[in-house]
This record gives C-alpha cells, sequence and structure tokens, in this order.
C-alpha cells in the first residue's frame, strides 16, 4: 500500500495538480481544503506525511503545526506551502516543528522529491 | 403592483439560479431535488399569473393592505419592463451555461437533466418574451403562433421535465398516444407546453401514489385540419362535485385546506382553460373523491409540413455546423456584466471566432484601427458605457471601413424608443436576451461583413497590435508538462483556473463596496499563484501589486489595478482558449 500524504489546500487548483501528481507518484492522497476538516480528519487518522498551505481559511497551517505537534503529539512530517513575501510565516513554522516547506508557485516534480526525501528519513 | 413583490419574484429566480448552478449531478439527493423542483413551481407560478393577469392583485386579497397599494409608484409598463430584465439577465446565464455544459462530455443521464434545464429555461423565455407583449395581453389579445412542429417529440420534451418534478414519489407517468395520431402538425407549440405542463403539474400536486396519464388521440379529422383530444387522468385526491364547478375560476382551489396543503396560486387551471378556448378549444373535468381526476381538452390544429420544421432545436445544436460558418470570424463584444462577457467569449471561442472583449471606447477603437473586425456586439445598457453612445462614435468614424463595421445590439429589454434610436444610429440588428446558441450564431451569420480583405485594415497601428499586451500573456507547455501531457489533466486545471478568478473577481466586487482591502488582499493573495502556474508573468505581477496596495490600504490604486485586470483578463481567456483548442486538436 502507497504512503498516505494528506494535502491541506484551499486553492483547487493546485491542489488537483499535486493531487494528480502525488498518486502518478504512488501515494494515497486525502486532500481537504479548509483547516476544520483537516482537524477532524487527523483526530481519527494519522497520514505518513501531512503538506499543508500556510494560508487557509478558518484554520491555518501554522495552526495546524501547533495542533499536530502540541495537541496530537505526533511527529509526522510536515511540509508547508508558502508564498514569496511570507519568510515570517515560514519561520514560525520551523519553531513549531515544520520540518520543511516549498515557496508557491510550487514545482511538482520538486514537491514530490521533498516529500519523498521527509518519508524516508523517518 | 408593489415593490415588494418585485424583490420576491428575484429572490424567487436567484434561488432557482442557485439552484440551477450548484446542481451536482453526481450528487443529487431526493431532497435537493425536491428544492429544486419546488423554486421552479413557485418562479413558475407567480410568472404565469404575471403574465395572465396583470391587472389583479396576485396574492389572496387580504394580504394586499392599503399601505403598500399606496407605495404603488411605478407604472405597470415599466414594471413589467423591469422585471422582465431583472428575470432576463439571470436566465441568459442559466441558458447559456446549459448550453455550455452540454457541449462537454457527459453521461447519457447527465445529458438528460441538462436538457431538461434546457427545456425548462427555454419554457421561462418563452413565457417572459410574453410580458414583453405587454399592451396585446393586457387587452386579452394574446398572440397564438402557427408553427410546423413533432408532436411527440413535443410530448416527450414536457414529461421528462415533469418526471424530473416527480422526484422522490411512487407515481408512474404513462404517455399513451394513439398511433392515428400524426407526427407532425402545425399550431402553437409552446402554448401545447404550457397547457400539458400545467395540468400535468397539478396533477403531480395531488398524487401520491399510482399513476398520471397522458393520453392523446385524435377526434375529428378532415381535409386540412385536425382536433386533436388529450385527456391527463390521475389517481389523486380527486375533487367533490361541489367545488368542481368553480375549479375553473382565477384564485379558485377546492378549498383553503388544499391550498394549505398543497400551495400554488390556484391561477393554473384558469389560465390553461383561457389559452384553450382563445385556441376554439374546449376542456372538460370529472373527478370522484379518493380516486381522481381527468381534465380532458381538445385543440384544434392544421395538418403540418414535415419541410417546414425548423432546422435546428437548441439542444440539438450542431457545433461543427457553427465552425464551418463563422470560423475565423472577428468579433468584438462590449459587454461589461462579467458573468455575461465570459459566456459569449467561451461561446463564440468554441465556434473558432476570434473575440475582442472591451469595457472602454478608446480600447475598443484601438482595436478597430489595427484589426479587421467582422461584427460588433454591442450591450445597450451597460452601467458605466453606454452602448448608444459608443455606436454612434464609431458610426461616425472618418476610415469608412471602421464606421460600416456592421453591428448588432443585444439588451435584456428592449423598448420601442431603443428601436428608433437604434434605426437612427445605423445599428443593424439586435438580440434579446437571454438568447439561444442559435439565435446568437444566425445573428452573427446574417450581419457579419462578408469577405472583406483583411489587408484593407491594415495600417501602422497593426504592428503595435500585434505584439501582445504583457498582461494577456500565458504559457501552457510547463502546466502541460506538469500534467504529464495529460490533456484531460490540463482541461481540469483550466477550469479550475477560470472558477479561481470568478471567485477572485467575485469576492473583489462584494469587497470593494466596503472598502474591505484585507479581504482583497487575501483573495488576490490565492490568484496569484494561479497565474504563475499559467506563466501569466504579466498579470501575476499586476495581482501582486494589487495585493500589495491592498496592504498599503491605498483604494484608489487598488480600483485602477482591478480595472487594469477586468480590462486585460478577458483577453488573456481569450489567448488561454485559442492555445488550449490548439492543444486538444494536435
Amino acid at each position: 500500500m502507497g504512503k498516505r500524504v494528506l494535502l491541506a489546500d484551499d486553492d483547487q487548483l493546485l491542489a488537483s495538480l499535486l493531487n494528480f501528481r502525488l498518486k502518478k507518484g504512488g501515494y494515497e492522497v486525502h486532500h481537504s481544503s479548509n483547516g476544520k476538516e483537516v482537524k477532524e480528519y487527523l483526530k481519527t487518522e494519522m497520514p505518513d506525511i501531512i503538506v499543508s498551505d500556510i494560508m487557509m481559511p478558518y484554520f491555518s497551517g501554522i495552526e495546524l503545526i501547533d495542533f499536530v505537534r502540541n495537541e496530537l503529539k505526533s511527529n509526522v512530517p510536515i511540509i508547508i506551502i508558502s508564498s514569496a513575501g511570507n519568510e515570517q510565516n515560514v519561520l514560525s513554522a520551523f519553531e513549531l516543528g515544520a520540518n520543511d516547506f516549498i515557496t508557491k508557485p510550487v514545482s511538482p516534480t520538486e514537491l514530490l522529491v521533498r516529500v519523498a526525501r521527509e518519508i524516508n528519513k523517518k | 403592483m408593489s415593490i415588494s413583490k418585485t424583490t420576491d419574484l428575484i429572490d424567487q429566480l436567484s434561488q432557482l439560479e442557485r439552484s440551477v448552478n450548484e446542481f451536482s449531478f453526481e450528487e443529487l439527493s431526493a431532497d435537493e431535488a425536491k428544492e429544486l423542483k419546488n423554486s421552479f413551481n413557485t418562479f413558475r407560478s407567480c410568472l404565469e399569473s404575471r403574465i395572465f393577469a396583470p391587472n389583479q392583485n396576485r396574492d389572496s386579497p387580504k394580504k394586499e393592505s392599503p399601505m403598500v397599494a399606496n407605495k404603488q409608484v411605478v407604472s405597470q409598463k415599466e414594471f413589467i419592463t423591469h422585471v422582465s430584465h431583472e428575470i432576463r439577465t439571470p436566465l441568459n446565464s442559466i441558458i447559456g451555461f446549459a448550453n455550455l455544459l452540454k457541449e462537454e462530455r457527459l453521461t447519457t443521464s447527465q445529458q438528460k437533466k441538462v436538457e431538461a434545464i434546457q427545456f425548462a429555461s427555454n419554457t421561462l423565455l418563452k413565457l417572459i418574451n410574453e410580458v414583453l407583449d405587454y399592451s396585446k395581453i393586457s387587452s386579452g389579445n394574446t398572440c397564438f403562433e402557427s408553427l410546423d412542429f413533432k408532436l411527440h417529440g413535443l410530448i416527450n420534451d414536457v414529461m421528462f421535465l415533469c418526471e424530473i418534478l416527480l422526484v422522490d414519489s411512487k407515481v408512474e407517468l404513462i404517455i399513451d398516444i394513439d398511433e392515428s395520431v400524426p407526427q407532425v402538425i402545425k399550431g402553437d407549440p409552446s402554448k401545447l407546453s404550457q397547457i400539458i405542463l400545467n395540468l400535468v403539474g397539478n396533477s403531480i400536486k395531488f398524487v401520491n401514489r399510482g399513476f398520471i396519464k397522458l393520453g392523446v388521440s385524435v377526434k375529428e379529422v378532415n381535409e386540412n385540419n385536425y382536433v386533436l383530444e388529450f385527456s391527463v387522468s390521475d389517481t389523486g385526491i380527486g375533487i367533490s362535485k361541489e367545488k368542481i364547478n368553480s375549479i375553473f375560476e382565477r384564485y379558485s382551489q377546492a378549498d383553503n385546506d388544499t391550498y394549505i396543503k398543497y400551495g400554488g396560486t390556484g391561477l393554473g387551471l384558469s389560465i390553461t382553460k383561457e389559452i384553450i378556448e382563445k385556441q376554439n378549444g374546449e376542456i372538460e373535468i370529472s373527478s370522484v373523491v379518493g380516486k381522481g381526476t381527468m381534465v380532458s381538452f381538445t385543440l384544434p390544429f392544421s395538418k403540418g409540413d414535415l419541410n417546414n420544421l425548423p432546422l435546428e432545436k437548441t439542444n440539438n445544436f450542431d457545433i461543427k455546423e457553427a465552425k464551418k460558418l463563422l470560423e475565423g470570424t472577428d468579433i468584438m463584444v462590449f459587454e461589461d456584466n462579467l458573468m455575461n462577457q465570459h459566456l459569449i467569449l467561451e461561446q463564440l471561442t468554441k465556434w473558432g471566432c476570434n473575440v475582442y472583449t472591451n469595457v472602454t471606447l478608446k480600447k475598443g477603437l484601438n482595436i478597430l484601427e489595427a484589426k479587421k473586425v467582422d461584427l460588433i456586439l454591442m450591450d445597450l445598457k451597460m452601467p458605466n458605457l453606454n452602448g448608444f453612445e459608443v455606436s454612434k462614435v464609431i458610426r461616425s468614424n472618418q476610415n469608412p471601413l471602421i464606421s460600416n463595421t456592421p453591428i448588432v445590439a443585444f439588451s435584456a429589454d428592449f423598448t420601442e424608443q431603443d428601436g428608433k434610436d437604434c434605426e437612427s444610429i445605423g445599428i443593424n440588428d439586435f438580440l434579446l436576451k437571454p438568447y439561444t446558441l442559435n439565435d446568437l450564431m444566425s445573428i452573427i451569420i446574417r450581419n457579419k461583413r462578408e469577405n472583406t480583405p483583411a489587408n484593407e485594415f491594415g495600417s501602422i497601428l497593426q504592428k503595435q497590435m500585434i505584439e501582445p499586451k504583457e498582461t494577456t500573456v500565458i504559457d501552457l507547455n510547463s502546466l502541460l508538462n506538469d500534467c504529464f501531457g495529460e490533456l484531460e489533466m490540463l482541461n481540469e486545471l483550466i477550469k479550475l483556473f477560470k472558477t479561481n478568478v470568478l471567485e477572485f473577481m467575485g469576492n473583489v466586487r462584494i469587497h470593494l463596496k466596503t472598502d474591505n482591502l484585507a479581504e482583497i488582499a487575501f483573495s488576490a493573495h490565492k490568484l496569484k499563484a494561479s497565474f504563475a502556474m499559467l506563466k501569466a508573468k504579466g498579470m501575476h505581477n499586476l495581482i501582486v501589486e494589487l495585493e500589495a496596495n491592498c496592504k498599503a490600504n491605498d483604494t484608489d490604486k487598488v480600483k485602477e489595478l482591478y480595472e487594469l485586470f477586468l480590462n486585460d483578463y478577458p483577453l488573456l481567456e481569450n489567448n488561454l482558449n485559442i492555445d488550449l483548442e490548439k492543444l486538444n486538436k494536435k
């Protein structure tokens, strides 16, 4: 069975492309477009890796990391998707325990490499 | 007629529009379908009551307070024009998007549903067209058409719609057409479908189990004419003997309890009777309480001629045919409603036209000087730009090649005065919104400039125009690579891209009103990634600048940049559509 990726991104366009590429790469993908949903999902299931946009409605990527590390006490790898000009957010993300980040526009190939690297580290 | 009723009607319309727009074919639950059905029903009866009884109060009289009556400042004619405009605009979207949906790859069942939406919206369109003929209706001289049509096809269409209305019910719809009934007859097809829809629709309300049967047979026949007999029988609750005599009166329902339980305006049957009798037909009703009701009516028709059938029906629109006739036609569109702009761009591009959409006169004239334009489509009533004025300027241009460009006006309403103005300005033709694809195609073919060599239009400006504007440039190749060359995926992504843009425009429109720049910044922030994915550098930069100005709280600059966006995005999308089309053809 393929490794499970939780993809949290409210941009349907980017999410569809990443979803497509991750699936082609042999991953099982669960996509969610808002933070609330992500939270509910994580309470019942823990994926092998989380890829999350930093800016999402209701529940930001930063809150997500905080929730995973401090409430769920999980060490699941987290890769953050950020935009240029958001350096401060990326720093906070690392402080809270994000493992890696990738800047928009996201190259799917690059993301796949990073995902594979994080999973292999485990 | 009170203003509050206008709002009611418009509310119902937007509800209908929402239902249709949000119609998800895969996940249609019984509840959702019911809601669609209810919206449609309310809307239809409301509309009918307005059309056929413009001089009477629509609701039960007790609801109309003297206060409201005093507020009737708008004359009825203006009111009707206003309402019909308000109805046409959303209906335009329903019809347009249903038409577009039809051209996509659909399963048979999805296709049938889209056809049902098309049929329903075309029926509404016909009803609304009658509102415009207000004077005729109010004097009681409703016009009847005399057209050749296929009776069986019409009945199947109507009954299919009824089947949709029958959601979640243990009722069977039966069609029983006698073999002797001719295939093609001549009469008023839209009135006939309205009658059947009213009667079967009525039965649907009162039948919980059993069947509803529509029977058709020939009652009389002579050399040139038929009298056909139609009957709608059901296994519903029935009507008591005391009530049956008054059932055809206006606002009459069998009793108040019926009204409470089943709703409706009580106008349907009286209108139906009126339509039938004005065509020299007869209607009868018989019923047994608890067993069911049978309404039968007769209508005279002339013999039809197979050769006079309209060439194409809207739902069988042949895109290949359109392409043959229109490919390469250069069309300029003045339309500032973004939804409609989007729609017309998509329609015309699919037919292989080169489209220039404009929101400013200056830009339009620049293109006219540089390019061969075969036809101008001009919205007459744009909030920020007067279509009459724009047409005047074009007509008075010194270059005859520009001033002669055919202009077709389109508008959601059209008054007599508008007609005169169009004529005096020299506007060639006009198209009433909402229009069908057939309407659009035939009006373009009728009016477009014939075979004028492109080089006659050459000018120094042409070279400048060939250099595309930076904000309209895109490149799909890298996205296609990211999709591993899978076109299906690319098409899917482009659709999502367009949705993102529409969402952005919606957000900006809402939040500009309240100067909520933080929301606009968020929206812009999200959108810039989409443009980056399409390698639309110029537009990406524009959005980045817009976001920055939101953060700097410079409302004027944000508005200015958004104007630029509105101006250039349609051109970008046009380029996108052309590139995508090329890739799809490969």
